[in-house]
């Protein structure tokens, strides 16, 4: 037995987790943007960082990525101290920014090579041409970066993110102003990049996009992060389902101990499933039919991650 | 260090300002001609010596030395600037370019600016006088220095400006007076006491007097002169090195 409870064969190896976070803090003159975060992730999953307006998200991206100083803690990524080397990991790693940024001399094909030349990478052409297909911008591939719409721009600042192959990205509100149909091909190349091993970090508002893509999902508010947890572990933990049943005519009265509200005019049933406690949304349905109540119409839906979000938010709030 | 990289900066600052090429290499050197007949003919007079040289052909190291020195520091003041303005200095920022890497692509750029500009001017200027070229290693020294100096004190004025008044401040209210009154048109040697003694402090005195040594033969480049000019260079690179390196006014 080793000292920490574990046979030996059981030790995991030694391999370095892809970021390591560690009692994070950035204090700006008036507030704390970052007020001790911790986080560890791991090579190839989709991490999603959720959080309302101004809770750290981006300044959370920017310490780890250079554009924010620290107050205190520690950064490592692959292994490596950023205070120690802050340059020799940046070869592996890419960022959209949240604020889109071009420059209006250089066509999107410069850009795209001018990044990949910053990075230290031998022009790779064919890198760039898979990237401009990839996000829709070969029609425009020669064009200067000015005459873009936002969409375009901001697909722009997803390929020269990517053009050099990093191993971990960040993605800062990576499909705000892109329409939905580009959304679904972003998310899909998202998925791709993962099963090539990359490893995503992303901040989204649409909560939509966490669920869709995250393997595990951090939330943060005032600089706080309140819960890391696996996407559908979290769901499954905290996501209610929602059971209403409409009668054809007026209900005196519930079967006795059946959980859930009638409505005051008696014509309809409302049921909330928590898991873990008190009986299933299916259990409850059969006892309603089994009574013989005149059921007119049955609804069910299962919580958002949207009402996961601010609930937990609500549960932070009331905490400090 | 992240050769690639630092070339693909120094790249992209020479074709960013070759892209506007009316603007950054004819209208300045347009001007500095615009000088030299001004000066050269008007005012300075075609039958002038100044140390025994025609004064059209004394200016002429000034001359050049104004626009090394101008579009050095421009370009490298005004591409800092706009590249935080616009906000692409994060792809600088998130590359692995470090403070050296930066130094290099920004400062190397803005030295071919200054360097193409005062050779066109130099080029000019030999239609008016003839070719002069006493000393090349000196003349060569004297323009790197010169090209050296400006590009890095653009690059601190780049660094520190935030606002576009604050970057607007320094062609007239730094590159003016420094130039004018560093002997570009006039010989320091000959103004009287104490105007000498302070001129001598003015590291521009320097550059142009190296340039005249080299180019026409005349006066000497002092090594007093020379090392105070390499002390600059040094202090200045020393700077801006330290606030790329903290990521002063790029940073949050
Ligand atoms: N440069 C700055 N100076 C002062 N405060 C800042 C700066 N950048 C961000 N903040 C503050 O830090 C907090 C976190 O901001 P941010 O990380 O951008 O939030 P999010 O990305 O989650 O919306 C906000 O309250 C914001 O006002
Ligand atoms: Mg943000």
């Amino acid at each position: 037995m080793l000292g920490n409870g574990r046979d030996w064969w059981q030790v995991p190896r030694p391999v370095a987790p892809v970021l390591d976070v560690d009692s994070l803090m950035k204090a700006y003159p008036k507030q704390r943007a970052l007020d001790g975060v911790s986080l560890t992730i791991e090579a190839g999953e989709i991490f999603a960082l959720l959080g309302p307006n101004g809770a750290g998200k981006t300044t959370l991206i920017g310490a780890v990525c250079g554009l924010v100083r620290k107050t205190s803690g520690t950064v490592k990524v692959f292994g490596i101290d950023l205070d120690v080397d802050p340059v020799t990991p940046r070869y592996q790693m890419g960022l959209v920014p949240q604020e889109i940024n071009f420059d209006p001399f250089f066509t999107v094909r410069e850009s795209l090579r001018i990044q990949q030349g910053y990075f230290g990478v031998a022009p790779d052409l064919a890198r760039i041409d898979e990237l401009l297909e990839a996000l829709a911008l070969t029609s425009k591939a020669d064009q200067p970066t000015r005459a873009l719409s936002g969409g375009m721009k901001r697909r722009l600042l997803i390929a020269k993110a990517l053009v050099h192959r990093p191993r971990l990205v960040f993605l800062d509100e990576p499909t705000a102003g892109v329409d939905v149909e580009l959304r679904r091909d972003l998310w899909a190349y998202v998925r791709k990049l993962r099963a090539e091993g990359t490893t995503v970090v992303l901040t989204t508002h649409y909560l939509e996009e966490a669920e869709e893509l995250a393997d595990r999902v951090g939330i943060i508010d005032q600089g706080k992060l309140l819960l890391v947890e696996e996407k559908t572990a979290l769901m499954k933990r905290l996501g209610e389902r929602h059971v209403k049943v409409r009668f054809a005519s007026k209900v005196a009265a519930l079967p006795a101990a059946l959980e859930g509200t009638l409505s005051t005019d008696g014509l309809s049933y409302a049921f909330v499933e928590q898991p873990a406690v008190g009986p299933r949304a299916a259990e409850v349905l059969q006892r309603i039919f089994s009574a013989g109540l005149p059921v007119a119409d049955v609804s069910t839906g299962s919580a958002k991650l949207e009402d996961i979000l601010l609930r937990v938010l609500k549960q932070g709030k009331a905490a400090t | 260090m992240n050769l690639i990289g630092a070339r693909t900066l120094l790249g992209k600052e020479v074709r960013r300002f070759l892209r506007v090429p009316g603007q950054t290499v004819l209208q300045p050197l347009i001007s500095t001609s615009l000088y030299f007949v001004v000066f050269g003919y008007t005012l300075g007079g075609r039958q002038a010596q100044v140390e025994g040289v025609p004064y059209v052909q004394y200016i002429v190291p000034g001359l050049v030395f104004l626009g090394v020195a101008n579009n050095a520091f421009l370009n490298a003041s005004s591409s800092f600037f706009i590249t935080k303005i616009q906000g692409t200095i994060v792809d600088l920022l998130v590359a692995p370019l470090g403070a050296t890497e930066l130094l290099f692509g920004f400062i190397s750029g803005a030295m071919v600016r200054g360097l193409l500009v005062g050779l066109l001017t130099w080029v000019v200027a030999l239609f008016f006088t003839g070719a002069h070229l006493v000393n090349v290693f000196e003349t060569a020294l004297f323009l790197g220095l010169s090209a050296y100096v400006f590009s890095v004190l653009g690059l601190l004025a780049g660094i520190w400006a935030e606002k576009f008044e604050q970057i607007n401040f320094f062609p007239t209210f730094l590159m003016l007076p420094l130039t004018f009154l560093g002997g570009v048109f006039y010989s320091v040697r000959g103004l009287p006491e104490p105007f000498r003694t302070i001129s001598l402090f003015n590291p521009v005195v320097h550059m142009v007097e190296g340039l005249r040594a080299g180019m026409l033969g005349l006066e000497h480049s002092s090594p007093v002169g020379l090392a105070l000019l390499v002390t600059l260079a040094l202090a200045a690179t020393a700077l801006a090195w330290t606030m790329l390196r903290n990521g002063y006014r790029i940073k949050s």
